[in-house]
C-alpha cells in the first residue's frame, strides 16, 4: 500500500545513490526530522559520522514518544509532558482523582439511570455551567499562534482553581492534563503538549469543572490566527461542525427521542460535504461526568429514550472533512481522524425545561471565537498557502 | 536528553506504513457473534467442541463470559482454528471512557482481530446464570457505526431432564433481572429468560426422557418462545451447524413468523409468545406503528384499544417485552421488517417486495411477560389509524 512518493524514496547516505525502503533513523524519528530513510544498515553506519551532527543541530529535547507509530496526518505528540498539576485539598475533588477510576459512573445506577434534577441539582448545574464558560473563553483567548497547548492546560487549571473548581479530565481515567486540547486531525481527547500553535492551526479546546459536586462541559473549535479563517477548507469543517450543534439543540424538548439527535446532525453534516465522527456520543452529566443517556450523532441509531424535564446532557458532534472514522494513539487517548483530514467539534451542556432547553454553557456576550464567513478565495491567480 | 553521543549508530526502524489508503467507506466484513446460554450441565461445553471439530476448518473465537456483562469481558479468548487453540488476551481500552459509543467488550474484540485477521465465527458462552437479554443489545449494534462484528443470533440449550423442574421452581439461584422483582406473579427463572430471548433452542440429552417426557418438553419451550427454532439432540450434536446454530441471521432476517404454539400460550405460566395480525399497512402509518413500538417496548404501557379504556395492568402485570419481530407488507408493494430486543428496537425495510410473498398479511410476534389477554391487535388498529 505504499504510495508512489514512497517507492521513489532515495536512501539519505551521501555515497549512496539507492532508493530506500521504509528504514528510517530512530533518533531522526524521535526529534521529528523527516524523511531520514536509509537503504540498510551498513550504509547507515558508513554515514553515521555526519548524520548524527544532524541530531546535534535539531536538538530541542522535544521527541516524539512513538517514533514507529503510523500517524495519519501530519500533526505528532511533543513530548515531555509538563509535571502533574496539583489541585489544592481544599477544593472538592471526584471520586476519580486519585486512581483513575470513576467508581460512582460504572454502578448500574450510573450507566443505565437517567437522572432528573431537581430545582436545587438545576441550580448546581447552572453554576458549574457558567463556570466552565468562564474558563473555556479564558483559554480560547490564549489560543495564539506562538503558544503550546501546555500553556492552555496551565491557564485552565489556574483559572479552575481560581474558582474553587476541579479540572474534571485530570485523571478522569487517568487522563493527565486538566482540558483536553485537539488540533487540526484530532477528533478529540488530545493531550496538552509542548507542540506550538502555528497561524492556520483549528484547535479545540474541551473544558469540564467539577464544582459543588456537579460536572458542567463545553467545547468549541477556535481558528488559530487569520491563516485559520482564510482556508475554505478549515472554515467549512468548523462552521459545520457548529451549525450541527445548533441544529440539533433546536430539537431539544420534552418528548424530542434521543435517537432524533443524529438525523439531523448527519443531514447538516452531509449537506456541507462533511461526515459525522461515529465512534463518541453526547451523554448524561450531572453529580456524574458521564453517564446515561448515550447521544449519538450518526443518523438511523436505535438509542432508547425521550427527553423529559429535568435532564442533563451533552450534545457534541465531531464533524470531520473527509472520513468519518477515527484511530487512537498509542497514547491511549488522542483520537485522530483515519485519513488525517480535520475535524472540528463543540459541545453544550443543556438543560431540558418544561418546554424547551436551557443552554446551561451558552456563550457570553463577548465570549472569544463565534462564526465567521467563508473566506473569498483570490482569483487573481495567487494561490493561498 | 541525550540522544546519541555514543559513537555507534542505532538500529534503523521499520515504519509502519501510514493505513491511509481506500478506507473509506468500503464496506467490513462482518464476522457474525452467537450468544451461547444454558444452565450448567446443559451441554454448553460439549456443545462448544462439538462446532468446534466440525468447523474445524474454520477460525472460531471462543469468548467466555463470566458476569452476564460485557464489562467483565477483558478476560482471555481461545481462538481455534484446525484443531490449535491459541489464548489471546482480549485488550479493554480503558473501560467505558468517556463517551465512546460501542460497548467496550464490542471495542475488544474488533481491535483484536484487527491485529490478528478476523475470525469465521465468535461464539459467546455465557455462565449458567445469565440473561442473554443483557448481552444481546450490546453486540447488536448499530450499522452506522460500521463495526466489523454483528450479533447473528442467541442459541441456548435446554437439559431434557432438568429444564421443566428449573422452570417452574427457582433454584438456589436470586434471578439477575433489573426492576423485576415482583413476588405476586408466577416465578421467573433465569432458564425462562435464556428460552425467551432464544432464536435456537437446543433440547440436549433426549436419550435421558422417555418419548412423552420429551414431548412435552417441547410444548413447554414453544409456549415459551414459538419463534425459536427447536433442536431435539443427543451430546450436543446438530447435522448442519450452517442456519442451524450458526448463520442464524436472527437480527435482521425475520423469516416467515410462523408461530408454532398456537393455542397453547397457557402452558407456561410466565411467558409466552403473542402473535398480532396486522392489516397491510401505509406509509403514512409508520410514525404510529413507531410510536406504539415505543409505547410497548421503552415504556411498557399497551396503548388504549378504543376511546376511554386503558389497558393498565396494575404494578404487578406490567408487560415486559424481551423479543419482537415483524413482517409488515405495506401498500406501496414494500415490506418493512421490526426486530427488537428488550427495549431496543429497529424498523428495517426488508428485500423482499409484496410482489414476491403469498400472504400479504403483516404479522408482529411478542415474546415476553404479561402478554396474554392485553387485546394487543385492538390497540395496535386504534394506535395506528
Amino acid at each position: 500500500m505504499a504510495s508512489e512518493g514512497e517507492a521513489k524514496r532515495k536512501c539519505s547516505g551521501a555515497d549512496c545513490d539507492n532508493d530506500a525502503g521504509s528504514l528510517q533513523c530512530p533518533t531522526c524519528l524521535k526529534l521529528g526530522i523527516k524523511d531520514s530513510f536509509f537503504c540498510s544498515q551498513e550504509c547507515f553506519k558508513r554515514n553515521w559520522g555526519t548524520h548524527k551532527a544532524l541530531h546535534k543541530s535539531q536538538n530541542s529535547g522535544l521527541y516524539d514518544p512513538f517514533p514507529t507509530f503510523a500517524y495519519t496526518g501530519p500533526l505528532r505528540p511533543f513530548y515531555p509532558l509538563s509535571e502533574h498539576r496539583e489541585v489544592p485539598k481544599a477544593i472538592k475533588h471526584p471520586d476519580y482523582w486519585r486512581d483513575g477510576i470513576p467508581h460512582s459512573e460504572r454502578t448500574s445506577d450510573g450507566r443505565n439511570k437517567i437522572y432528573i434534577l431537581d430545582k436545587e441539582a438545576q441550580a448546581g448545574m447552572r453554576k458549574v455551567c457558567r463556570l466552565a464558560r468562564e474558563v473555556l473563553d479564558i483559554a480560547a483567548a490564549a489560543a495564539k499562534p506562538g503558544v503550546t497547548t501546555d500553556y492552555i492546560d496551565e491557564i485552565v487549571h489556574k483559572a479552575c482553581i481560581e474558582r474553587d473548581s476541579y479540572p474534571s479530565p485530570l485523571n478522569y481515567g487517568h487522563f493527565p492534563k486538566s482540558v483536553c486540547t485537539s488540533p487540526n486531525e484530532v477528533i478529540c481527547h488530545g493531550i496538552p503538549d509542548k507542540r506550538v500553535l502555528v497561524d492556520g492551526d483549528i484547535l479545540n479546546i474541551d473544558v469540564t469543572l467539577y464544582h459543588g459536586g456537579y460536572h458542567g462541559d463545553l467545547n468549541e473549535t477556535y481558528y488559530i490566527g487569520e491563516k485559520a479563517k482564510a482556508d475554505p477548507d478549515s472554515v467549512r469543517v468548523v462552521e459545520a461542525a457548529r451549525e450541527c450543534l445548533d441544529a440539533a439543540i433546536k430539537l431539544v424538548k420534552p418528548g424530542t427521542l434521543f435517537r432524533e439527535y443524529g438525523n439531523v446532525i448527519e443531514k447538516h453534516a452531509k449537506s456541507k460535504n462533511c461526515s459525522v465522527i461515529k465512534a463518541y456520543c453526547g451523554h448524561g452529566i450531572n453529580t456524574l461526568f458521564h453517564g446515561a443517556p448515550n447521544i449519538p450523532h450518526y443518523a438511523k441509531n436505535k438509542a432508547v429514550g425521550a427527553a423529559k424535564e429535568g435532564m442533563c446532557f451533552t450534545i457534541e458532534p465531531m464533524i470531520a472533512l473527509g472520513t468519518g472514522r477515527d484511530k487512537t494513539w498509542p497514547d491511549n487517548w488522542t483520537s485522530v481522524t483515519q485519513d488525517g483530514k480535520r475535524t472540528a467539534q463543540f459541545e453544550h451542556t443543556l438543560l431540558v425545561t418544561a418546554d424547551g432547553v436551557e443552554i446551561l454553557t451558552a456563550r457570553f456576550p463577548d465570549s472569544p471565537g463565534g462564526p465567521i464567513g467563508m473566506p473569498v478565495v483570490e482569483t487573481n491567480g495567487e494561490t493561498k498557502v | 536528553m541525550d540522544v546519541d553521543d555514543e559513537d555507534s549508530p542505532p538500529l534503523l526502524v521499520e515504519v509502519e506504513p501510514s493505513s491511509n489508503d481506500n478506507l473509506e467507506e468500503s464496506k467490513p466484513l462482518k464476522v457474525p457473534i452467537t450468544i451461547v446460554t444454558g444452565y450448567l450441565g446443559a451441554g454448553k461445553t460439549t456443545l462448544m467442541n462439538y462446532i468446534l471439530t466440525e468447523q474445524h476448518g474454520k477460525k472460531i473465537a471462543v469468548i467466555l463470559n463470566e458476569f452476564g456483562d460485557s464489562v467483565d469481558i477483558e478476560k482471555s479468548l481461545t481462538i481455534n482454528k484446525g484443531g490449535e487453540q491459541v489464548e489471546e488476551w482480549l485488550e479493554v481500552g480503558n473501560g467505558c471512557i468517556c463517551c465512546s459509543v460501542k460497548d467496550s467488550g464490542v471495542n475488544a474484540i474488533e481491535s483484536l482481530m484487527e491485529k490478528k485477521g478476523a475470525f469465521d465465527y465468535i461464539l459467546l458462552e455465557t455462565t449458567g446464570l445469565a440473561d442473554p437479554g443483557n448481552l444481546a443489545p450490546l453486540f447488536w449494534v448499530d450499522e452506522g457505526l460500521g463495526s466489523t462484528i454483528y450479533l447473528d443470533g442467541i442459541v441456548t440449550l435446554v437439559d431434557a431432564k432438568n429444564i421443566l423442574k428449573s422452570l417452574d421452581e427457582p433454584v438456589q439461584e436470586t434471578v439477575q433481572h433489573e426492576e423485576h422483582d415482583d413476588h405476586h406473579g408466577p416465578v421467573l427463572t433465569t432458564a425462562h429468560l435464556q428460552i425467551s430471548h432464544a432464536d435456537v433452542v437446543v433440547i440436549n440429552k433426549a436419550d435421558l426422557v422417555s418419548e412423552t417426557e420429551l414431548l412435552a418438553v417441547q410444548e413447554r419451550v414453544q409456549a415459551i418462545n414459538g419463534l425459536a427454532k427447536l433442536h431435539v439432540t443427543v451430546q450436543g450434536q446438530v447435522p448442519h451447524l450452517e442456519g442451524f446454530l450458526l448463520d442464524l441471521h436472527a437480527y435482521d432476517d425475520v423469516g416467515t413468523l410462523d408461530v408454532s404454539s398456537k393455542g397453547h400460550s397457557h402452558l407456561d405460566p410466565s411467558i409466552a409468545t403473542v402473535a398480532i395480525n396486522v392489516p397491510v399497512l401505509r406509509v403514512d402509518q409508520l410514525p404510529n406503528l413507531d410510536a406504539w413500538l415505543r409505547s410497548i417496548l421503552w415504556d411498557s404501557k399497551v396503548p388504549a384499544p378504543d376511546h376511554g379504556s386503558l389497558v393498565e395492568g396494575n404494578d404487578h402485570d406490567t408487560i415486559e417485552v424481551h423479543r419482537l419481530k415483524a413482517r409488515l407488507p405495506l401498500s406501496n408493494g414494500e415490506v418493512k421488517i421490526v426486530q427488537g430486543v428488550r427495549e431496543v428496537f429497529e424498523i428495517l425495510d426488508s428485500p423482499e417486495s409484496t410482489n414476491s410473498i403469498d400472504d400479504v398479511a403483516g404479522k408482529i410476534i411478542l415474546i415476553g411477560r404479561h402478554l396474554v389477554d392485553k387485546r394487543f391487535e385492538e390497540s395496535f388498529l386504534n394506535s395506528i389509524r
